[in-house]
């Protein structure tokens, strides 16, 4: 009897420092206590999707892209993990994500601003702005030809209301330099990206971002997709991308960190 | 009597193992996760609250007095705030006691668990200071 007396009480004492009250539980994000709460603030205004409203770190990203011959040349040539010694990830010293990949790398915080013949997009991670016209102006067809617009980092955006509750912003003259997302899937200039922001409910919007690139995609799809919530207090965060810091971090962690470089394989 | 004995003692064998935190990678590779390296008497140096993550470097003296340079990483800024960290909780001079999973190569680099200060208060790291379930 006082054998099994002791080993009951090793057992309930064992059981007691396995408690989920003894081990400390990772806090959850703004993002992520919204979801679990998932309240919808009553029904959605119509063509409207002002404010400030937070993501998670990612969307969720399509898994197989479908690169074309030339495309899966160009993969190649990209080194993800900008947290490591071999990568060629620009983000790495904190150049411009550029458009898409600003919708797709770090998309905790992401607002709307409409003026007078525009929506101004804003992004929280290295406070990009982007301009959608919505005064029925067309999207530009002389990129890169004489007398015309250059391509650049972000590019050139129109949007207009598809019924009242979806935005769709369509995107074109972005220069072949910047990946698609983090994990280096590459886009040529011939790039047409379209976003349709649907307001769920009130405090609900969702995101789908479509690629069609035929130089570098055998087919459009659907690359990424997204869903934010309303931020309650509406207050934005500060979020950057620091190029000092970034050396900084490669000097004191990246480098003395790589396998490579330590087995001397480099 | 002595199958309920082995009963017992298998029932709680069982309930530790369960219990070995398990923790997720956020990334990384490059650091050994299978233990924690623990260097009481570490003396901050620098503090750098800063993207892509937050790094503490300190000085910690090994078995034989020789005094090591360290630099150790923990999450972004933003989301080590939440488990509490601010801009200032150590400052150059802190004494503090550093749980940390080393680099792979044997340098002096690591990804913290968590830090320990002189107050008894413990700071941890948003990806490898929690037991973890899913990421």
């Amino acid at each position: 009897m006082r054998n099994l007396f002791m080993s009951s009480a090793v057992t309930v004492a064992a059981l007691m420092a396995c408690s989920p009250i003894a081990v400390a539980q990772r806090p959850q994000t703004l993002y992520q206590k919204l979801l679990a709460a998932g309240n919808t603030g009553g029904p959605a205004p119509r063509r409207d999707i002002t404010g400030f409203w937070t993501g998670p770190l990612t969307p969720k990203m399509a898994e197989m892209p479908p690169l074309t011959p030339l495309g899966q040349q160009r993969f190649k040539l990209n080194f993800p993990d900008p947290f490591s010694e071999k990568s060629n990830d620009p983000w790495a010293t904190c150049d411009p994500l550029g458009f898409p990949r600003s919708s797709t790398n770090e998309t905790r915080g992401v607002a709307f601003a409409p003026m007078p013949g525009r929506m101004v997009i804003l992004n929280q991670y290295q406070r990009v702005f982007r301009t959608a016209w919505m005064d029925g102006r067309e999207l530009p067809k002389n990129i890169g030809a004489k007398g015309g617009p250059n391509s650049n980092w972000y590019g050139y955006s129109v949007a207009r209301w598809d019924g009242d509750y979806t935005l769709v912003v369509n995107t074109i003259g972005l220069d072949d330099k910047t990946w698609l997302d983090r994990r280096g899937y590459p886009h040529s200039e011939d790039l047409r990206v379209e976003e349709r922001y649907t307001r769920v409910d009130h405090d609900t919007l969702d995101l789908a971002l479509t690629i069609d690139d035929p130089k570098m995609y055998t087919k459009p799809f659907v690359f990424a997709t997204n869903r934010y919530k309303w931020i309650p207090d509406q207050e934005d965060e500060e979020q950057l991308c620091v190029p000092s810091e970034a050396i900084e971090y490669r000097k004191l962690i990246v480098v003395p960190a790589d396998q490579d470089q330590a087995k001397g394989n480099k | 009597m002595k199958f309920r004995r082995v009963a017992c003692l298998g029932l709680i064998a069982g309930f530790l193992m369960a219990c070995i935190p398990v923790f997720a990678h956020h990334g990384s590779t490059a650091y050994d996760t299978s233990k924690v390296v623990v260097l009481k008497g570490a003396t901050v140096t620098k503090f750098l609250w800063a993207n892509p993550h937050a790094i503490i470097s300190f000085d910690v003296k090994d078995e034989k007095g020789n005094v090591q340079h360290w630099n150790a990483e923990a999450g972004t800024p933003q989301t080590i705030a939440l488990s509490g960290w601010t801009k200032t909780s150590v400052q150059p001079g802190d004494v503090i006691t550093v749980y940390v999973f080393q680099s792979k190569t044997g340098n002096l680099v690591g990804r913290l668990n968590k830090i320990v200060l002189a107050d008894g208060s413990e700071l941890r790291d948003s990806a490898l200071g929690y037991k973890d379930t899913d990421k």
